[in-house]
């Protein structure tokens, strides 16, 4: 069925429609990653945005048990090109757009998503929404209505739950987990401890944590409370930190640097990163709207660590006192390259050091 | 500031060509070559080229001092000693040439002097990589996922191991000596021959023998690493047809679209630390077997240097692949990687995205052999029979495939959509079961006749997104069909890619009336851009493909533009003359200054390399796509090869200024084993005949034998329309070398015809005289007082040095086990040079 596109600037796209045939608003941004469209749609960072993808053929891989990001996508619609049916659920056929439709997201296809993407790097991410008819009327109601800035409220868990294993205790602090984290500090056997971002400094340190981990998450961190950066400069002193995407701009932010909201927002997977130290470079999957402001950082709390080398953007910080450090890029790997894992190495690293040096802390 | 250490010591620099062409070996590694010397003499390199294959056009380049010489252990030694060559680049020229390197290196002895400097891998590393058993078990100690191999001289020793090991199996060569061929042995009966045959293509008369994976996904990437051991992937394809089919035979797609992520991570993953292992300065393809049921790979090929996939992937990317692996070899890290203008500032480093579906389609010899009564076995199986591919550009994998057909069989009845109707189901299942080069028609008309999706991707290992999309296509086909003259159907067809050819068929007219019926309801081809960032940047992109979208990106480049319509794939009879040929034109073009415009669509020669034309359409040749671009670029000239007879038609028709490369229609001809072929060479410039010498040619050798001094009086040129070079053509029943030439039989059993392309290769590079170059000129009327000159005097140049060139050593029994013996001569698929007179 033809459906419609409609962009806040009155720009109209056509497609036809699959997964759920419902009317959605949200903010529109387009993704340049050609793998892991499962683990994108599924990730809560993308809470209430539509997302394009510039991959031209998106489906073709199926729907897998293991590339889930959180078990219900959040998102409000996924534009794409060309879509494939595969199945390779053995229970149920299952593809892309039954995935979509039983989450009850519309989605786009045959939209000239190339033209669409050359048209948001210019304007920037924007409102958009998904409707049968592009009348006047559906305009209108674009145009009136408020996108909700509780993503984070909307994503993270309200009650505190466990991933345990044998190793090293983690306590996540959740603003809009995804699943790469958890498997990540599975890898390294962790025992976890997942607690909502409203936690206080006793829940947390009652908790005896080894290391603590700022979870990735939506939207814009500004929103949140105070309360979140007090809990990190007191953890900070602590216990060893490892702050990712939202948690990194959380930790700048505690540490007194400020956010700046990028000209278009940059989410893919193939912009060169530098370590500084080692002037390496590598790979990994980033999805952000915002970067830390590197004339706002307080040179006597924190130090770059990793930069964009495309756009000069702060990609990760450390403090200069305490064992904490934090990335804007996700070095989960889910989807993405997996050298970016080598954060999590480190992470654990400085967990060790900590666990045989605690007294020192 | 980085603090960037690139090697300073680099002051002669010798590249090692790939020699002729061969089943897997088309001009890739000549077009790498080609399109970075000129870089490197920029920066002050003296440059150096050696290569036997008379097509080469590294050595025609302004930009190196170049050897037409055959590829041997002494003359390369001879190179170096008497240039004091300091730095060898063995890698651009593929496997074979590091072949040859390698045994330079292991022969240089201490009187030598000092062994030039190999570029991008050390001498050790090198000799590993052509070692198979060696580089196997040196990945598997490094914990990567390898097939074991077992290593055997006799046959008892292979019986041994067979009662421990399960069929099926893989037999190669150890140590191969030319052309290295895996089978893949199902039946214990093709067991002994088979370990037979691999035994006689190794130096060493040793066979590898390992479990085959029959079955499993074939995945190919492609990387790069630095100096500092930065790591980056710049492609991706995935195989349709599981292992068990050559990958150069299988349909090919990029980017890879059935396997999830985190295996294609893995495999990312695998190929760094190979990479890293091997301490690679420049560029690796791995090839990989996927099983995405158990998420098990093996790492089943490593290439550390430029091959097919390489240009293949640069083509469908828009990366500069091949600068940026001559800058990694010569030890500049990525980072300081400097580009030509027209790439971004940061296009080395950025890791290449599409938002274009790419499917390479193999092109098989049978019907050229079966023209001339030859049958050979057309089942594909694990030793390559196609000699050559084309690629279709699309936004849908099925806008692809049909852009891929069309450039692969232009012309061609076999890929008429009732082709299939008359095999009976027997042999459709032998065919799923056991493919030959039709199966995309084959797997449709199974789709056609009912069967479940599953149920052939059971029979054939092929993923079900390939039979989803087939059955996609078959039903708009039958609904387009079904649904004649509809504007609606119209339009769905073009979105899907099929042509205006196609389309007319269904609907028994003439394309003429299909490209009118689509032009007055306003369905316009939208032309997008190939360039690596897959939209997120502004680009300066010179590459597009067609398709039918919203917007279009591609504006007319000059109003005095010359449109030069490529040859497509490499086809057995042509080789690579027809590549040659365009290639030299645009270079020809450029140096006059004109802007430029080309239309191709092989991945595996010069001429769609980015500096050589100011734009690109990467499309099918057909007439309908052909005019699609005209009507939107309004070029000043097309040139067309002579061969497109329709095309040129076409285009007069519609008042379009052509000019025309003479070129016959290709016919399997030459002389047989107890006569010669004598050539009467001549120039035509448009007005005025010019006799350039005598040419003999005997099956599998041509040389040049004497100068003309004086023409016979009785011969007019009355035919001779378009400027070019000609040849009057005699046999004699003669096996003996001629000093010189009786004209007066001239007359009786003579014939004139433009001279085949790999003709003028010979007598370009033999007499230093660059006909093409005259021809173009010539045709636009450029040529200069000293042409003229030239042209007057050339009749009496005697060739300084005795030069022949010999058709090639192509294995055809091996690859295609026809009939009756291929003769090289009527069939070419490689020529090399012979310095006869020097032995």
């Amino acid at each position: 069925m033809q459906r419609h596109l409609i962009l806040e600037d009155g720009t109209v796209f056509q497609g036809l429609g699959f997964g759920a045939p419902a009317t959605t608003f949200g903010e529109i941004i387009f993704h340049t990653a050609m793998t892991g469209y499962q683990e994108i749609i599924t990730d809560p960072i993308y809470d209430g945005q539509m997302i394009v993808f510039a991959m031209p053929v998106v489906g073709a891989a199926g729907i897998h048990a293991e590339a889930y990001e959180s078990v219900k996508p959040t998102i409000r619609g996924m534009i794409v090109h060309d879509l494939a049916e595969v199945s390779v659920n053995r229970q149920r056929r299952m593809n892309l757009d039954r995935f979509l439709k039983q989450h009850n997201i519309p989605g786009l296809y045959q939209v000239d998503t190339r033209q669409l993407i050359r048209h948001l790097r210019e304007t920037g991410p924007q409102k958009a929404t998904i409707v049968d008819y592009a009348d006047e009327h559906a305009v209108d109601q674009l145009v009136a209505t408020v996108l909700t800035n509780k993503q984070v409220q909307n994503t993270a868990t309200p009650k505190p739950y466990a991933n345990p294993g044998r190793g090293r205790h983690i306590v996540v602090i959740d603003f809009g987990l995804k699943h790469g984290i958890l498997r990540m500090l599975g890898d390294y056997d962790a025992n976890v401890s997942v607690l909502p971002y409203t936690a206080t400094v006793e829940e947390v340190l009652t908790l005896d944590p080894d290391g603590i981990i700022l979870s990735t998450g939506p939207g814009d961190p500004r929103t949140l409370p105070e309360s979140v950066l007090t809990l990190i400069r007191v953890l900070q002193t602590k216990v060893p930190m490892l702050g990712i995407g939202l948690g990194h701009e959380l930790f700048a932010m505690a540490n007194d640097a400020e956010l700046m909201p990028l000209p278009s927002e940059h989410h893919g997977m193939n912009h060169p990163i530098q370590e500084i130290i080692s002037q390496q470079i590598f790979y990994a999957m980033q999805g952000q709207g915002y970067a830390v402001d590197e004339t706002t950082i307080n040179r006597k709390k924190l130090f770059v660590t990793y930069r964009d080398l495309v756009d000069g953007a702060v990609q990760g910080l450390r403090h200069r006192e305490f064992p904490a450090f934090s990335v804007q890029f996700f070095p989960d790997a889910a989807p993405g390259p997996l050298e970016a894992t080598a954060v999590f190495a480190d992470f654990f690293e400085t967990v060790e050091d900590y666990v045989e040096h605690y007294n020192q802390y | 500031m980085s603090n960037i250490t690139i090697n300073t010591n680099i002051k002669k620099l010798l590249f090692i060509g790939a020699g002729a062409n061969d089943f897997g070996r088309e001009a890739e590694h000549d077009a790498a070559i080609y399109q970075v010397m000129p870089e490197l003499r920029g920066h002050g390199i003296d440059v150096f080229v050696i290569d036997e294959n008379p097509y080469a056009l590294s050595l025609e380049s302004l930009a190196a001092t170049s050897f037409w010489q055959p590829l041997t252990v002494d003359n390369i030694k001879m190179i170096i000693q008497a240039n004091q060559i300091d730095t060898v680049v063995p890698l651009f020229g593929g496997e074979a040439s590091l072949r040859i390197w390698a045994e330079v290196v292991q022969s240089w002895s201490h009187g030598d002097g000092a062994l030039p400097n190999t570029l991008g891998l050390s001498i050790d590393m090198l000799l590993k990589v052509n070692n198979i058993p060696a580089m196997t078990a040196f990945m598997a100690d490094n914990g990567l996922p390898v097939i074991k191999n077992y290593v055997l001289k006799a046959q008892d020793e292979a019986n041994e191991l067979l009662r421990t090991l399960q069929l099926p199996l893989m037999v190669r060569a150890l140590h191969p000596n030319q052309t290295n061929t895996r089978h893949i042995i199902e039946r214990l009966d093709d067991f002994e021959a088979a370990i037979h045959l691999a035994k006689s293509q190794s130096v060493t008369q040793e066979v590898i023998l390992s479990r085959a994976i029959n079955g499993l996904k074939e995945v190919s990437l492609e990387v790069l690493r630095d100096v500092r051991g930065n790591k980056m992937q710049i492609g991706a394809s995935e195989d349709m047809d599981p292992i068990g089919i050559h990958t150069a035979d299988s349909l090919s797609v990029s980017p890879i679209l059935t396997i999830q992520d985190q295996l294609i991570s893995r495999m990312r993953d695998y190929a760094f630390r190979v990479a890293d292992m091997l301490q690679l300065q420049g560029i690796m393809h791995v090839q990989f077997a996927v099983d995405d049921d158990t998420d098990k790979i093996y790492i089943i090929k490593v290439s550390p240097y430029i091959d097919q996939m390489a240009s293949r992937m640069a083509l469908a990317t828009g990366y500069p692949t091949m600068l940026v692996a001559m800058n990694l070899a010569m030890g500049v890290p990525l980072e300081a990687i400097v580009l030509p203008h027209n790439f971004g500032p940061q296009a080395a480093m950025m890791e290449p995205m599409m938002d274009h579906v790419v499917v390479k389609l193999p092109v098989f010899p049978f019907g050229e052999l079966a023209e001339t009564g030859i049958h050979v076995n057309r089942q594909l199986n694990s030793v390559q029979k196609s000699v050559g591919s084309t690629l279709g550009f699309g936004r849908t994998f099925i806008e692809a495939l049909e852009k891929a057909i069309r450039s692969a069989h232009f012309n061609n009845a076999s890929f008429s959509p009732t082709n299939m109707a008359h095999i009976n189901d027997d042999e459709l299942i032998q065919q799923l079961i056991h493919p030959q080069d039709n199966r995309v028609l084959l797997l449709i008309e199974a789709i056609k006749r009912g069967y479940e999706i599953d149920e052939l991707a059971e029979l054939t290992a092929i993923d079900e997104f390939f039979f989803h999309q087939l059955q996609h296509l078959h039903q708009l086909e039958s609904e387009i069909e079904a649904d004649a003259d509809s504007i609606t159907s119209l339009k769905r067809g073009k979105k899907y890619g099929l042509s205006d050819g196609l389309l007319a068929r269904f609907w028994h007219t003439d394309f003429k009336i299909i490209r009118t019926l689509a032009q007055t309801n306003k369905i316009e081809v939208t032309y997008k851009a190939v360039e690596p960032s897959a939209g997120e940047f502004p680009e300066n992109a010179r590459q597009y493909y067609a398709t039918f979208e919203s917007e279009n990106e591609s504006m007319q480049v000059a109003e005095d533009a010359i449109l030069v319509i490529g040859s497509g794939a490499f086809r057995m009879g042509d080789a690579a003359s027809g590549g040659y040929a365009t290639t030299i034109t645009m270079s020809e073009l450029h140096r006059l200054q004109h802007p430029t415009i080309i239309m191709n669509n092989n991945p595996s020669d010069a001429t769609l390399l980015p500096h050589l034309a100011d734009k690109q359409y990467l499309e099918p040749l057909e007439i309908s796509d052909v005019m699609k671009v005209v009507e939107l670029e309004q070029p000043k000239t097309i040139i067309i090869p002579g061969n497109r007879r329709k095309l040129i038609r076409a285009l007069r028709e519609l008042g379009q200024q052509v000019v025309i490369l003479p070129k016959e229609k290709h016919t399997p001809g030459g002389p047989d084993e107890n006569e010669s072929e004598f050539a009467l060479n001549l120039f035509f410039d448009g007005e005025e005949v010019y006799p350039i010498n005598i040419t003999q040619h005997m099956a599998g050798e041509m040389r040049v034998i004497a100068p003309v001094n004086a023409m016979p009086s009785t011969l007019t040129f009355t035919a001779l329309e378009n400027p070019g070079v000609y040849q009057i053509i005699w046999y004699e029943r003669t096996v003996l070398w001629r000093q010189a030439v009786d004209f007066t039989r001239i007359q009786e059993a003579s014939w004139l015809r433009p001279m085949p392309f790999g003709q003028i290769a010979f007598l370009t590079k033999a007499m230093c005289v660059e006909w093409l170059r005259l021809t173009i000129r010539a045709a636009l009327h450029e040529l200069t007082a000293q042409d003229r000159t030239l042209l007057a005097n050339v009749h009496d140049w005697v060739i300084p040095e005795p030069i022949a060139i010999v058709a090639a050593d192509v294995n055809y029994r091996l690859h295609l086990q026809p009939s009756e013996v291929i003769d090289g001569t009527r069939f070419e698929i490689g020529v090399s040079v012979s310095d006869y007179g020097r032995s």
